[in-house]
């Protein structure tokens, strides 16, 4: 709808064609992209998707249509179309909700159901956000409730501290988590973190916030066995909070503007973990990003909905047989992708979308402990090596491959192929050389958690996502009052 | 009778500005009509029976197809736009 939108905005009328399943979420994005009366007609989604393989097929959908597009493009606008209603600014009249029920009971149900019925809920029990427990909340952080965080998508809503301390307390947080989730909201509103892939698309995306620094322990995050599974509440009331935050303060709901085709893989609650830090043999995650060793960080990431599996669990496992999984996922997926590096890509990043594929990688402690004694002694150090086994010979690529390669090195797309990396392909583009089909190697960042026995696994995610520079983010995690870490002043 | 006072969890949203749609083309005879998609499977098939459907009604118009971005580059639409009068948008989503 953006697209079609900035069309219209340059002067020239045009219509929309969403599937009626998507009728509301192109209503709700003309909306959003200040156009309200934009034009659409819509055809079936059921018979579309499954016509649409041949010309034969689709003939008569599109038979059926020709009409309605015909009509939105040159029937003269009417006047509903060409008025131009003041927004009103959302949210004003319903600071707050007053409740009744004959008993608690019936008031604490009636509570669920009336936020479920705006959709302000995620379809499991709420705790009520009364005020008492928003203050409690509130006491968690120095900050002021009214300062601005953020603002999330779709409908740019205002993410205050307040209105995120709202969504922990419904979440069932404590107000000594809510420093850790400011920070994973501060990081998912920032400019620069592609939001709107990850919260709209038919995709079923998901997010992972990953917690790393002392204060973890703190307040007490698993990150032993099971550290991704339910029972722990820091960790899993951390997850419902940000999501719950995205849905209120975002106004997302499936099928309105989440496109999400089965729902997120992780509805409820993001996947939220801690690393392991006691067992890690080597320095935390945000220690590689440049934080201090005291700091708490957030970091949140993007994930498809899927986990590769590198090995570990109860079958016979070595560091090097864990190396050639992660190496053979990695080649596996970037083989395919090298004739993509050239293209425009499919959104406003270039390069976006097909170009290439983050890789986040989870090893237990005991395989980390055991790469490095083989010699890698940092994170960095594995990366580098996965990089270097993940190669092609230069002879067993096409000629769209190459082609593909030197058109991402010449036109300047530094998010590509970064420019401390050009050398390496100016080298490995030609005979007897190795070509690296993952462009960075800190394009996989490595994480240590779980317990004895443990599973090392991935997630991943498109490289350049498509609306905004990146799809993971790390912040530090300041102002906790009721911590001893993550207490620093901003 | 019990009583309970919530507040909203819901993000304030600022009123968003308004624009009005560009005033429609009388009619599509002679006109220069921009098919855009963003190459999801399908689309291509689609619009080959459309643009076929249009000339068959307008012999006079032109029909020209764009494949790019989600959503258009401004780069795109800025040599796009002046070789359309009209447009139709579809993503195959």
């Amino acid at each position: 709808m953006a697209g079609a939108v900035k069309l219209e905005k340059m002067g020239k009328p045009g219509v929309f064609i969403p599937c009626d399943t998507f009728a509301e979420a192109a209503k709700s994005a003309s909306v959003d992209n200040a156009m309200p009366a934009m034009r659409h007609r819509t055809i079936s989604a059921a018979e579309f998707y499954r016509v649409r393989g041949s010309v034969e097929e689709v003939t008569p959908l599109a038979e059926r249509l020709i009409d309605g597009l015909i009509d939105a493009l040159t029937r003269p606008l009417e006047p509903t179309e060409t008025g131009r209603p003041r927004g009103k600014k959302e949210g004003e009249q319903t600071a707050s909700i007053t409740i009744s029920g004959e008993s608690y009971p019936s008031a604490l149900e009636e509570f669920n159901q009336v936020f479920l019925n705006d959709l302000w809920g995620d379809g499991l029990p709420l705790v009520p956000p009364t005020p008492e427990r928003v203050k409690w909340m509130l006491s968690g952080t120095s900050l002021p409730p009214s300062k601005v965080i953020g603002k999330v998508l779709p409908k740019q809503g205002i993410a205050t501290v307040e209105k995120i301390a709202i969504n922990a307390v419904m979440a069932g947080a404590k107000p000594e988590y809510l420093p850790v989730i400011i920070a994973a909201m501060e990081a998912f509103t920032d400019d620069n973190y592609d939001q709107r892939h990850v919260l709209l698309s038919a995709g079923s995306f998901g997010l992972i916030i990953v917690v790393s620094g002392p204060i973890a322990k703190e307040i007490g995050m698993e990150s032993g066995v099971g550290f991704l599974g339910h029972g722990w509440r820091a960790n899993n009331t951390i997850g419902r909070a940000v999501r719950l935050a995205t849905i209120n303060i975002g106004h997302t709901w499936p099928g309105l503007n989440d496109m999400g085709l089965t729902g997120r893989v992780n509805p409820h609650t993001f996947f939220t973990f801690a690393e392991n830090a006691e067992l890690s043999p080597w320095e935390p995650y945000h220690v590689t990003q440049g934080y201090k060793a005291g700091d708490s960080c957030v970091t949140v990431a993007s994930i498809h909905g899927g986990k590769d599996r590198f090995g570990g669990s109860i079958m016979t496992w070595t560091a090097k047989s864990i190396l050639n999984a992660i190496v053979a996922n990695v080649l596996g997926v970037g083989r395919g992708a090298l004739k993509n590096w050239g293209n425009k890509g499919v959104g406003e990043i270039h390069g976006s979308g097909g170009a290439g594929t983050r890789h986040l990688i989870v090893l237990f402690p005991a395989v980390a402990a055991e790469l490095k004694k083989l010699g890698y002694h940092d994170q960095a150090s594995l990366q580098d090596e996965i990089c270097r086994l993940a190669a092609v010979r230069y002879e067993e690529l096409g000629p769209a491959d190459i082609e593909s390669i030197q058109t991402a090195m010449g036109m300047g797309y530094e998010h590509v192929i970064p420019p401390d990396r050009r050398s390496v392909y100016k080298d490995a583009l030609q005979p007897g050389g190795m070509v690296p089909v993952q462009s960075s190697p800190r394009d996989m960042p490595v994480f240590v958690a779980g317990g004895a026995p443990g599973d090392a696994f991935g997630f991943n995610y498109m490289k350049l996502s498509p609306y905004k520079p990146t799809a993971i983010m790390t912040k530090r995690i300041t102002r906790a009052t009721l911590t001893k870490a993550g207490g620093v002043d901003d | 009778m019990v009583e309970l006072e919530l507040l909203s969890p819901r993000g304030e949203i600022e009123p968003p500005p308004t624009y009005v749609p560009t005033a429609r083309v009388p009619d599509l005879a002679g006109k220069r009509i921009g098919l855009y998609s963003n190459g999801k499977q399908g689309m291509d098939n689609f619009y080959a029976v459309i643009g076929e459907l249009l000339k068959t009604r307008y012999p006079t118009s032109t029909i020209t197809r764009l494949t790019g971005a989600f959503e258009i580059r401004d780069e795109d639409a800025r040599v796009w736009v002046p070789e359309i009068d009209t447009f139709i948008y579809a993503v195959g989503d």
